[in-house]
């Protein structure tokens, strides 16, 4: 008994660096996570200047009803989910995908070029990402419409009022924008994988695309695991520039564009009633909440090792 | 046991730190604060003849404004500080926001209590303002420091502001109807020997427009400005606050109808699409983030369309920097919305609401105030010609004076000075204008939307989604207009128009209305 009181002191003794360490962390979490949940009491309040946000009434669930009188909640909810799925996979396969090409370029001088080009797009502001996709799509002096369409012999398509184009623009937008930035941890740790390995790969005659998918994919295949997983908690949150800002806040095309960000962010600044935009906020909490631990439970159940908990 | 206490009181230790160091910055702001004040006693110490005592407060005035350059308005906020400090012990604050971003900034500062202590209310937010407790009743305030506004506004106007008896806001005295007309660029009207007292309909429009596109190629014949539509800018009917259940013909017996399902409106669209299919609008109108100003004034805009009154070109041409002219297509209707559209409120929050009313009474009362808020500071923004009429110095006009307000929403209008190239009897016409517009049968009502909310916020989403797309004829009518009205009433339209039936029927009772 005594032995195990002290073995457990020297150990918090060894550890305690480690703890001071996690402090700052901890502090940010506290402040910026924990603490604003106090304001989730305002989801079921009827907000009420005068009286303040504490002594406002409480309504129990009249805010959420406006999510659900409408199809609001499933279009929101659908458009979210489905549009981050796409973006996992996609992303996560042409990240790799470049990683893998930029990784198999000798030159140093090019790999380094070739990386910064497709790297730029990531620090490109939103704002001026959706003039540039104005200036391709716009109805009268867009390039699509102005240029390519005629020689296509196509009718020119107004594009910001036609919903069902933007599943796909936004996919476009959303990869080449992100690819090159979320590519670089997979290539650094391609370069990691030992030399050696390719070249008894080599030795043996295997060609190329066989040294890819027997040595590069195996070897970073933890990797790819953990940014899904972490890419996974995060599917209820969407891009709100991306889906805001790209789309030009055009109504016509809400159906594809609208996703829970946008929604909340609108509800606030147009109909300005804070107890339901905190409503909808509340819902992409549960949601999102349940959605982590529904997939953890199945990374669980395949791969015990992998899963976040 | 004694490692742990020390290692829980490190832990402990390092948060109070981090914690000091965030309240850290809390401490400074207090701090500048107090010295603020502390600067303020300063002043109130010097002798002044003042009727009112205590010390000079700082009183936040927030209203919006279309022109980017705000040196001019910090020197005229200066000039007026000079009139407020000795007279009411107020030394103003201006918060101006931009017109385009006025809605979002001021749902911001609400719900995080900025400081402000009067502001600009807009007429479609007002009702929703009263029922979330944005704003102080003033009827008490008004009674004991509001002589120059109870003067200079008939009680027939202050009490269409009233929401359950009280009055939350004061409207500016400007012009309280509206009629509506059809605007264009002088130039092009000379060019092509337009017949302006020949347009009447928007059949005269359309023919209008169809010249335009034929002989100026390289110019959008109509616009509305960023996110507005055509029906914002061309009313047919009496909105009763938020279009959603409207009294079409500003009568119809005080029958409330869904203003989306009627014959007029599916007749606008279509015929809104017609232009925009011939070429008339704008490609790109449902995603036009420009102002009609600024359409206006770059050449690229010949005309649009908008709610009118006397003095209405002077103003326009003043705001757009291209001389402009205009027809008028409908005779002028007065209804609450047109008394509501600018007032001026004070937060419930506010720290000094008596001061704000003084100072409101002022913006009604005195000449100086008006006017410093109307032309800017004479001899800098404008040079006296007569007693009451004035002119831009020398090689300047509205554009480059550097001082460029929104007249019409600063108290009393009538008090105001006259540009030289306007009508010097504008004020007196603006009256009769005033009281020859035909009230609409709901002038006074005001819908109060508390017991709808779920279906008012369903609904917004809905108009939002669709109302720009539809109004100005980027999509077709027959195919979106039935899903739109399907959406309306998925989202319980019906039951929004049977409650303000229902609260129109009771003030109709209540105020002797039949």
């Amino acid at each position: 008994m005594n032995t195990e009181v002290k073995r457990r002191r020297i150990n918090l003794r060894r550890y305690i660096p480690l703890y001071i360490m996690t402090l700052p962390g901890l502090a940010y979490l506290l402040i910026n996570n924990y603490l604003p949940m106090f304001g989730l009491s305002i989801a079921f309040k009827d907000i009420n200047y005068a009286k303040g946000i504490w002594g406002s009434d409480w309504v129990g669930f009249k805010n959420f009803s406006y999510l659900f009188a409408t199809s609001d909640a499933y279009i929101i909810t659908r458009n979210t989910i489905l549009y981050n799925a796409v973006f996992i996979v996609l992303g996560l396969g042409f990240a790799i995908m470049i990683a893998i090409l930029l990784n198999e370029i000798r030159s140093r001088f090019s790999q380094r070029f070739y990386q910064s080009v497709i790297i730029l797009p990531h620090m490109i502001s939103i704002i001026l990402v959706s003039y540039l996709v104005y200036a391709l799509l716009g109805p009268a002096t867009g390039f699509v419409n102005k240029t390519i369409l005629p020689m296509l012999g196509v009718e020119p398509i107004s594009w910001y009022l036609e919903s069902k184009y933007w599943p796909y623009i936004l996919t476009i937008v959303h990869i080449w924008k992100g690819a090159g930035y979320s590519c670089i941890v997979f290539l650094a740790a391609i370069i990691g994988i030992d030399r050696e390995y390719y070249e008894a790969a080599g030795l043996d005659g295997a060609s190329k695309w066989q040294q890819i998918r027997k040595i590069t994919l195996p070897m970073i295949s933890p990797i790819i695991t953990m940014l899904t997983l972490l890419a996974i908690g995060r599917i209820f949150y969407s891009d709100f520039g991306l889906f805001y800002q790209i789309p030009m806040n055009s109504g016509a095309i809400y159906d594809t564009t609208n996703v829970i960000d946008t929604y909340v962010f609108r509800g606030l600044m147009q109909l300005g009633d804070i107890g339901m935009s905190a409503a909808a906020g509340f819902y992409q909490s549960v949601v999102g909440f349940v959605l982590v631990l529904v997939s953890n439970y199945i990374v669980r159940k395949i791969d015990r090792d992998n899963a976040l908990f | 046991m004694k490692r742990i206490m020390q290692g829980s009181l490190l832990l402990l230790l390092s948060f109070a730190l981090i914690l000091s160091a965030c309240g850290g910055s809390n401490n400074k702001d207090n701090n500048g604060a107090a010295s603020g004040n502390s600067e303020n006693s300063a002043e109130s110490g010097k002798p002044s003849a003042a009727e009112d005592d205590g010390p000079v407060e700082e009183l936040i005035v927030a209203f919006p404004i279309i022109s980017p350059d705000l040196t001019g308005l910090q020197l005229v906020e200066q000039e007026m500080n000079k009139i407020t400090e000795p007279k009411i012990k107020v030394r103003v604050k201006f918060m101006p926001i931009n017109a385009g971003e006025w809605l979002q900034r001021t749902n911001l500062i609400f719900s995080s209590n900025e400081k402000l202590d009067l502001t600009y209310v807009h007429g479609s937010m007002y009702s929703n303002m009263v029922a979330k407790g944005m704003l102080s009743p003033l009827d008490e305030l008004i009674g004991e420091y509001g002589n120059g506004i109870t003067a200079s506004l008939e009680p027939k106007y202050l009490n269409a502001t009233k929401i359950g008896g009280k009055i939350y806001s004061v409207p500016s005295v400007r012009d309280l109807a509206g009629s509506y007309g059809y605007t264009i660029r002088k130039d092009l009207v000379d060019k092509h020997n337009i017949d302006l007292s020949a347009i009447k309909t928007l059949d005269d429009v359309a023919n209008v427009l169809q010249l335009l596109k034929e002989k100026e190629p390289d110019m959008v014949p109509i616009s509305t400005g960023g996110t507005q539509s055509f029906r914002d800018v061309y009313k047919f009917y009496d909105e009763l606050g938020d279009n959603m259940g409207v009294l079409p013909h500003y009568d119809n017996g005080l029958k409330v109808v869904n203003l989306f399902e009627t014959q007029e409106y599916a007749d606008f669209v279509k015929r809104i699409r017609e232009w925009y299919k011939a070429g008339y609008i704008l490609s790109d109108a449902a995603t036009n983030k420009l102002s009609l100003v600024e359409l206006m004034s770059s050449g690229k805009v010949a005309s649009y369309i908008g709610m009118q009154k006397p003095g209405f070109d002077v103003q326009e041409t003043k705001s757009n920097g291209v001389e402009v002219v205009s027809a008028e297509l409908n005779p002028p209707y007065s209804t609450t919305s047109n008394i509501t559209v600018a007032m001026w409120g004070i937060p419930v929050h506010a720290k000094y609401p008596e001061k704000a009313m003084k100072f409101l009474n002022l913006m009604y009362e005195d000449e100086n105030i008006v006017n410093l808020f109307t032309w800017g500071v004479e001899g800098t923004h404008y040079e006296k010609v007569q007693d009451h009429i004035i002119k831009y110095p020398e090689g300047k006009d509205a554009n480059s004076v550097g001082f460029n307000s929104l007249q019409w929403m600063f108290g009393n209008q009538f008090k105001a000075y006259v540009l030289e190239s306007n009508d010097p009897e504008i004020w007196s016409k603006m009256k009769d204008f005033n009281e020859s517009a035909t009230p609409s049968k709901a002038l006074g009502f005001i819908f109060d939307g508390s017991n709808v909310k779920t279906e008012y916020a369903a609904v917004s989403n809905v108009i939002n989604e669709y109302k720009l797309s539809l109004e100005t004829g980027s999509v077709d009518p027959d195919k979106i207009l039935p899903q739109f009205i399907d959406k309306l009433q998925a989202a319980g339209i019906d039951k929004i128009v049977a409650e303000k039936q229902k609260q129109l029927d009771e003030w109709a009772a209540a105020n002797g209305v039949k």
